[in-house]
């Protein structure tokens, strides 16, 4: 039970993990995640490493769309665009890992910033609109500069290796998608408590008023689309190496779609809530599977019925969370930590 | 005390015992089947039938004794035709089930599972593609596509074209294909192959899936007015729209199909439009009377009475279901024990393989089976009607 939340200095009022409980709590997390690769199966490990590569790629996203506002339909090109760079550099260039990762990162932040010019005109609906078109001619240059991307067979890259070790198993690539989430994990958490941060969530709740404050929206929003398709294109990089083959059908409209649920359903502007909206999105959909599934020897002939009711109850559910609780999976955990904070004293 | 403790220690032991010699005795009777079905999601229209097809051999070969002493058991998930979930459906079958044969749902597990597929799970892999780039021993091993690729089906129709076209000159043939994997896969054999036969391609026409409005891509047909246009990459939409602003136009040519769009259905949708259309087609249709069509009829008149007819991806997945079986008898008969390996080594040794007729003589060579035979609509009859034998390519 936690009774204060009394500071002393104000690097500890500062401070990421501001009580010893969450010290501890976040310690937990890390053993576990440590554990984990060691006890789970393929197909675990598997979803836990889609999980991963979905969490660096929707914090990209949170930052643009849930801490400075700016909404984008075209994140999935700019997870491909860094993809693409790190194919190419693992492929042609023969680089290792260490720095492909950050060579996609590079080239969708790029793309990002170009994409982003437009965002100090335009706003809103208008600017979904202007990413939209990113996403449909990056999509249309992925499956057509041939020489580059290899068409629409795409490109096969070799597994990752370090230090002769192959990282070729999803055991292994656990370790390196891991790694590489949990560091961008905490830069995203630093960044909101620096000038930068504070300046996209200024720019989020009024821009006027923020430029009356002296932001510079113009360089701020760029920098917001800059950082934001960094993360895509990390997340594009890690996950060629987790998935060994890019073509250009793995970066649709409705994955940048599926982007933009998790951070809705986990929590606009909620680091903890992307990682929530992630693991949401990519279990709910394999337990309903699952459950179906059990069904399945009992009603062999309503299969055909099951199959297709599952996409509608994950739908409903997706709808029913955002109409009881609007600010996502993020203020969920909230109100369950806060209830037990106090318990069993009160209710 | 101590007595009964022993005694309780001796039945476990025995129990387990027991209960390993009774799963190691099943384990050798049983063949397991795992599949990353498309039963929902975009490919449902095709996926529910090839899992029915597939499913529905496997109860038949149970049925019928075909493979001696052994049963299969056959194990399917659901994937909604996203690679990221099949390829997480697969991982989920070999962990719980370890089949020794796998089936896929796309052309993009395929690749996406190839490097494990070599390297770890080694299980025989068939699926619903007929993409060209899975016809690579080199590179999918394990993979075989359950008939010709879409371009051996281009080389058919080209071949069927070469030989049959009266009039003067070369024959003009356009291509007519989507801006997508299916759709250009086998554009770049296809014009290779006509230059060789002496065919002219006198328009290439790229469009969206299920583009609605086609006057452009129609005017371009009657600039060049070709004899032949061969779709490639959808399954119904923009062909009847295609065909209609043509006809609308007064062009003669003939349109041909591949696989997906040479389903009876497209004869249904097209109505008055389909007379004349033509395709080529892998498979017998399920109203043909050789003998294996016949007894796939007679199974499901017994198994299935409600379904009265079934598409021609039915017939794919019954047809899978064939080959499975032809290679893991080959491997019995070899008395080998029934491994991914050595099933696939089977595959290779498939020739002349007599299939009652389901499609011509079978012989896998870069694993596939490049065998088709061209197809005419009978608007009248609502079916397709073989217009040439059984023709092989290479």
């Amino acid at each position: 039970m936690r009774i204060g939340d009394y500071k002393e200095t104000y690097a500890a009022d500062e401070a990421i993990f501001r009580t010893p409980a969450v010290r501890v709590w976040m310690g937990a997390l890390g053993a576990t995640m440590l554990v984990f690769p060691f006890v789970a199966g393929d197909y675990l490990l598997y979803l836990a490493n889609l999980i991963g590569v979905m969490i660096i790629g929707a914090l990209g996203l949170n930052i643009l769309t849930g801490f400075t506002g700016q909404i984008s339909l075209g994140h999935a090109v700019f997870v491909g665009v860094g993809s693409y760079a790190a194919a190419i550099g693992a492929t042609r260039l023969g680089l290792p890992f260490y720095l492909c990762i950050p060579l996609g990162g590079a080239a969708a932040c790029v793309a990002g910033t170009v994409i982003g010019v437009p965002s100090l005109r335009v706003k809103g609906l208008y600017l979904a609109i202007a990413t939209l078109s990113a996403q449909v001619i990056l999509e249309w240059v992925f499956s057509n500069w041939d020489s580059v991307t290899g068409g629409i067979r795409g490109i096969n890259v070799p597994p990752a290796t370090l230090s002769g070790v192959s990282l070729n198993t999803d055991f292994r690539v656990y370790f390196l998608i891991y790694a590489v989430t949990a560091a961008f994990t905490y830069f995203a958490r630093n960044l909101f408590r620096t000038r930068v941060g504070r300046a996209f969530i200024a720019i989020r709740d009024r821009d006027i008023s923020a430029e009356l404050m002296g932001i510079n929206l113009f360089r701020y929003k760029i920098l917001s689309f800059m950082v934001s398709s960094f993360y895509a294109g990390v997340a594009g990089a890690v996950w060629v190496y987790f998935a060994k083959v890019v073509t250009p059908e793995y970066f649709p409209l409705s994955l940048s779609i599926q982007f933009l649920a998790i951070v809705i359903v986990g929590g606009l502007g909620s680091i903890q809530g992307t990682i929530l909206g992630a693991i949401f999105m990519t279990l709910v959909p394999e337990l309903l599977k699952a459950g179906t599934e059990a069904v399945k020897p009992f009603f062999p002939d309503a299969m055909s019925y099951l199959f297709p009711l599952r996409d509608i109850l994950f739908g409903a559910l997706i709808v029913g969370f955002l109409i009881f609780e609007p600010h996502g999976l993020a203020e969920m955990w909230q109100r369950v930590k806060r209830y037990f904070a106090l318990w069993p004293f009160r209710s | 005390m101590r007595r009964r403790k022993w005694i309780v220690a001796a039945t476990g032991i025995t129990a387990a015992l027991a209960l390993a010699a009774a799963g190691a005795l099943a384990a050798d009777d049983v063949i397991k089947i795992g599949a990353c079905q498309p039963i929902t999601g975009r490919f449902a229209f095709a996926g529910v039938s090839i899992n029915a097809g597939l499913q529905d051999y496997i109860n038949y070969a149970n049925e019928n004794g075909l493979v001696k002493g052994k049963k299969l058991v056959y194990i399917y998930e659901d994937t909604g035709y996203d690679t990221d979930k099949a390829v997480a459906t697969f991982k989920k079958i070999m962990a719980k089930d370890n089949p020794v044969i796998m089936y896929g749902d796309s052309t993009g597990l395929g690749k996406a599972i190839a490097p494990e597929l070599n390297s770890r799970y080694k299980v025989l892999y068939g699926s619903t593609s007929f993409s060209s780039e899975l016809a690579d021993p080199k590179i999918h091993p394990y993979s075989f596509v359950s008939g010709p690729t879409y371009s051996d089906q281009f080389g058919i129709l080209l071949e069927y074209i070469a030989k049959n076209h009266k009039g003067k000159g070369n024959p003009k043939v356009a291509f007519f294909y989507s801006d997508t994997e299916f759709g250009k896969d086998p554009i770049p054999y296809a014009r290779k192959r006509a230059k060789e036969l002496g065919i002219d391609v006198v328009s290439e026409i790229v469009t969206k899936v299920g583009a609605v409005d086609v006057t452009t891509e129609a005017l371009a047909l009657k600039k060049t007015q070709p004899d032949f246009c061969i779709f490639q990459g959808y399954v119904l939409a923009p062909i009847p729209q295609v065909i209609r602003t043509v006809r609308d136009y007064g062009l003669k040519t003939t349109f041909m199909g591949t696989f997906w769009s040479m389903d009876k259905s497209i004869i249904d949708k097209l109505g008055a439009d389909a007379e004349g259309y033509m395709g080529v087609s892998p498979y017998a249709y399920y109203n043909e009377d050789a003998p294996g069509i016949q007894s796939m009829r007679k199974y499901n008149e017994k198994a299935n009475p409600k379904e009265k007819s079934r598409p021609n991806s039915y017939i794919q997945g019954w047809f899978t279901g064939m080959v499975y079986v032809e290679a893991i008898n080959k491997v019995l008969a070899a008395k080998k024990p029934v491994t991914g390996d050595n099933l696939k080594d089977a595959i290779g040794m498939i020739r002349d393989w007599d299939t009652g007729g389901v499609t011509g003589k079978v012989t896998f060579v870069n694993n596939k089976a490049a065998v088709g035979r061209v197809y005419r609509a009978n608007v009248v009859k609502g079916i397709f009607e073989p217009v040439s034998d059984w023709i092989y390519v290479k």
